[in-house]
């Protein structure tokens, strides 16, 4: 079960749900009927089906449907927000009075009718879902778990998962915007337990892309079971790195977990605005060495991350948010955007239409730098070489950030020795940042099902960075 | 906003699309449907910063067609859409390998517990603002005026209500069905430091009855100690501690305890905890009990996820491990009696001392009253969390701390447990004290 690239017009999926242009102004005029400065319609039609293979069988199927509509009512930088499930004209416009109660006045403005927008799809898709039979998604699910367990003998259990899911969403304007956006969505995933001896130890690697059935090319099919046995396997070995402040080699690619947690967060501007960032007011200034560039882009074709068209009506685009060091850009929604008197980014996203927009990472990327990876690790007499992580998390506005590494690695005299694994790294978002001392030249986007969570939101994201040395982290082991 | 529908049978359309379900060619079928209204209301710095209405109306679907399993959801309700959604379902579980593991419990074995558990308030009233507005309102002058020596950067103040239904229907025959209201109010303070750093603290209390929420005094007097507690935090020297684990924040660790005594962790050789049945996992001074039927409780219920009677037990009693959470399906799988699925309230037993009186005995200790990021491996048991908290001697806090690390093993962490607080945190499905922990792997400087 899939949704189809809709036909004909933008708004058309919709329109053959009942919301006609009528319906979408009245519903508009009902948002603002007290005095509302400005307000958005966020439609929504998701559906998504998921394959597992648990016990050498592929034994379960979950299919979601999920069809709603938000309406958000904007007084300045307040909001009133409210959905509804039923799309009867009746209930949109129920829901919408019921967000208009945050204004308080006489209507200032009338909506202008709905014009369809095109848009740059960044998110082709060769081959869809929709033409993937459930039979088709067994077997491949099948063939990773076989081919995990042929690659080596010390993997006990497999299990296997393959999702697909596509929305369409609208979103709709006062000012006449009307945009419809096709998103599509992908998830392998293939995790082990592994046993040698008397230790038995479980890991797994994801992949995830907005992408059809081609996504997963012979090539990453491959790659997505070598990375989940090996990355098992790795940690039948490894110990635990002592504890305490050392220097940290972040290996390219899914460390920039640590550019999301530390840096990219304290970067949305709803903190800023509110003044609870610790970013806030320091636009312009220097925050990181030279050899520091960062940019959060939703253009990537097919990443996770990659956004046509944000949840309130703006064109996704590639925002710098650090150049060279210096601080010259927040991530922004509409409402900061103003705030700031800026023009929005394009990031103002949202999980589903239960929930108003926020100002939203992307794909969150650190640029190359000019250090060979080899000569950072090199570099290194005592430290941490992480190479992958599981999950992180931070205080926007005393800066302290953790983010949990799976496996790694003892840097001793510049080499890489000990396998280590599961312990938690914790430092200050400004001074990591201030103390990355060398970036590498091997920028990597990870493609890993990345989501992120604020205030009670999950969005997709991608990340990516090259190679990067941190002078001290505070790192969770032994002793 | 269309009202919340008090009166709508759930349960007659959780039977129609087990109905549906069947004429489709499911031999057997579970369908739940959930009714929902939230509003919530924040206010910020002085003004309303977000309203939210939400009413909600979906549906879930178990089938199980020919000995094939899936599960199914949507909130797309519209009769024609409904009829194609279940079609669809029905003839993808076609392409399954077979599960008869998925049977229904037996029907014999079904039922609820004979008692009421009080989780509705009556004096819930859908769709007025009024008592939202003004609770947020006095929260946030209330936070204000007693954090009005201090340098504070933004105050906000939230108040929330919500009340919702559930039916479920099985095609043996149970039937169950739960209401419940929610009440709630939190704050979040932001304070200003020398050096730049805004270290943020919340206080939040939620109730299913209006009547049990704190006084707005005490939320205030909460958020004041907790941002205080806040100021001027850094790392401690890395070693090992006594470790006082706040109660509002002990789900993080005995959580770690829980997980692992899962039918599906166990089963499936992620379990540290999967050969320990009946063996010693915590000092015997250590006891929690899973309590299901405590009136009020944020965990009770009357039927597990299998639709089988709630009751108490001994998860772990004088150190022993006492149980597994093993549902129906597991239980099959495992060839073990089933207990139930998943835990409910979780009970550690008070004991005598104020954390105080705790603390006083302790030349050195941290308080950990928070933690940030970190994770556990539920095959090892290897565990290793952000915290924060505060450096403590004879029980005098002597520094804030954060940017540390707490690392070790569950059970070995468990074996150092040495004695429960008397202040049972009440708010919550996690029903403990403050414990205190001795010997325990911290990192900071």
């Amino acid at each position: 079960m899939s949704l189809a690239r809709p036909e004909g017009a933008p708004g058309a999926h919709f329109a053959e749900l009942g919301i006609s242009s009528s319906v979408l102004q009245r519903v508009l005029n009902a948002a603002l009927s007290r005095g509302g400065h400005d307000c958005d319609l966020f439609f929504q039609h998701t559906q998504s089906t998921s394959v597992a293979l648990t016990d050498q069988k592929v034994n379960q199927i979950n299919t979601h449907v999920d069809l709603g509509m938000g309406v958000r009512v904007v007084v300045g930088d307040q909001v009133g927000y409210a959905y509804s499930e039923d799309l009867r004209p009746e209930a949109l416009l129920a829901a919408a009075r019921a967000a208009a109660e945050i204004a308080r006045s006489t209507p200032g403005r009338v909506a202008a009718a709905p014009v369809p927008r095109s848009l740059v799809d960044r998110n082709p898709v060769k081959t869809s879902w929709v033409d993937v039979g459930i039979d088709d998604r067994v077997r491949m699910v099948r063939a990773w778990e076989q081919a995990a367990f042929a690659r080596d003998g010390r993997v006990k259990r497999v299990d296997a998962y393959l999702q697909d899911a596509a929305s369409v969403v609208m979103v709709v304007r006062p000012d006449g915007r009307l945009f419809q956006d096709y998103r599509p969505m992908t998830l392998g995933m293939v995790r082990c337990t592994a046993m040698s001896g008397d230790v038995r130890d479980s890991s797994g690697h994801n992949v995830a892309a907005r992408a059809g059935l081609e996504f997963y090319s012979d090539a990453r099919q491959a790659h997505l079971v070598e990375e989940a046995v090996e990355r098992t396997i790795f940690l039948l070995d490894a110990g635990k790195p002592p504890a305490g402040d050392m220097p940290v080699v972040l290996a390219a690619g899914p460390s920039a977990i640590l550019l999301h947690e530390a840096i990219g967060h304290g970067m949305e501007a709803d903190f800023n605005r509110k003044r609870t960032s610790i970013y806030a007011d320091k636009l312009g200034e220097r925050i990181a060495s030279e050899q520091v560039t960062i940019v959060d882009d939703g253009t990537i074709p097919n990443s996770r991350g990659s956004v046509n068209v944000d949840d309130e009506g703006n064109e996704g685009q590639r925002t710098v948010l650090v150049e060279n060091g210096v601080l010259k850009s927040y991530i922004h929604d509409e409402i900061s955007a103003k705030h700031y008197d800026v023009d929005p980014t394009g990031s103002g996203r949202r999980q589903s239409f239960r929930h108003p927009p926020l100002p939203r990472m992307r794909a969150t990327l650190m640029l190359d730098g000019p250090h060979a990876p080899e000569e950072v690790i090199a570099s290194v007499e005592k430290g941490l070489y992480c190479v992958s992580f599981q999950n992180g998390q931070v205080n926007i506005g005393a800066g302290d950030f953790s983010f949990y590494m799976r496996h790694g690695y003892l840097i001793e005299d510049g080499k890489l020795t000990r396998p280590v694994k599961d312990v938690n790294i914790i430092g200050n978002g400004p001074e990591a940042l201030a103390r990355i001392d060398m970036v590498g030249n091997d920028m990597k986007l990870d493609d890993g099902g990345w989501t992120c969570g604020k205030a009670g939101q999950s969005v997709a994201v991608s990340q990516g960075m090259p190679t990067v040395r941190v002078a001290s982290l505070t790192v969770g082991g032994v002793g | 906003m269309s009202p919340f529908h008090a009166e709508l049978d759930l349960a007659s359309i959780a039977r129609d699309i087990l109905r549906q379900a069947r004429e489709l060619g499911a031999d057997e079928a579970t369908a739940g449907v959930s009714h929902s209204a939230y509003s919530e209301l924040s206010r910020r710095d002085g003004r309303i910063e977000e309203a939210k209405e939400s009413r909600s109306l979906s549906a879930s679907v178990e089938l199980l067609v020919n000995d094939r399993f899936s599960s199914h959801s949507t909130s797309d309700l519209r009769p024609e859409a409904l009829r194609s959604f279940l079609e669809r379902a029905v003839a993808a579980t076609r392409y399954l390998e077979p599960d008869p593991n998925r049977r229904h419990p037996d029907r014999a074995s079904q039922g609820e517990a004979d008692i009421d558990l009080d989780l509705v308030d009556r004096t819930f009233v859908d769709g007025d603002p009024e008592p939202r507005r003004l609770r947020a309102e006095t929260v946030e002058s209330t936070v204000r005026e007693r954090m009005n020596d201090q340098n504070v950067r933004s105050v906000t103040a939230y108040a929330w209500e919500g009340r919702s239904r559930r039916a479920v229907a099985l095609t043996n025959g149970f039937e169950t069905d739960g209401e419940r209201t929610s009440f709630g109010m939190a704050t979040s303070v932001s304070l200003e430091e020398a050096d730049g750093r805004l270290p943020e603290a919340w206080s939040s209390c939620s109730t299913m009855h209006r009547a049990d929420l704190w006084s707005i005094d005490r939320l205030a007097n909460d958020v004041r100690a907790r941002a205080l507690s806040r100021l001027g935090s850094r790392p401690t020297t890395s070693g090992r501690y006594p470790m006082l684990l706040d109660h509002r924040v002990v789900a993080r660790i005995l959580g770690t305890v829980v997980g692992p005594l899962s039918g599906a962790a166990i089963y499936e050789h992620r379990s540290c905890m999967a050969d320990r049945l009946d063996t010693a996992v915590a000092s015997s001074a250590f006891s929690m009990w899973d309590e299901p039927l405590i009136p009020r409780g944020a965990g009770s219920r009357r039927t597990d996820g299998d639709g089988r009677p709630a009751t108490r037990r001994a998860v772990i009693e004088d150190g022993v491990l006492k149980t597994f959470f093993i549902d129906v399906y597991n239980g099959r799988r495992l060839e073990r009696d089933p207990t139930t699925g998943s835990a409910s309230n979780l009970v550690v037993p008070k004991g005598e001392k104020s954390v105080d009186q705790l603390a006083a005995g302790l030349p050195k200790a941290i308080l950990v009253d928070g933690f940030l990021g970190g994770n556990a491996n539920p095959t090892t048991g290897d565990f290793s969390f952000g915290i924060r908290g505060a450096l403590l001697e004879h029980g005098e806090r002597v520094a804030a701390v954060s940017e540390m690390n707490v690392s070790g093993n569950i059970v070995d962490l468990m074996m150092r447990f040495v004695e429960a607080a008397d202040d049972t945190w009440l708010l919550g499905a996690w029903r403990c004290p403050t414990l205190l922990f001795d010997d325990v792997q911290f990192s900071g400087t």
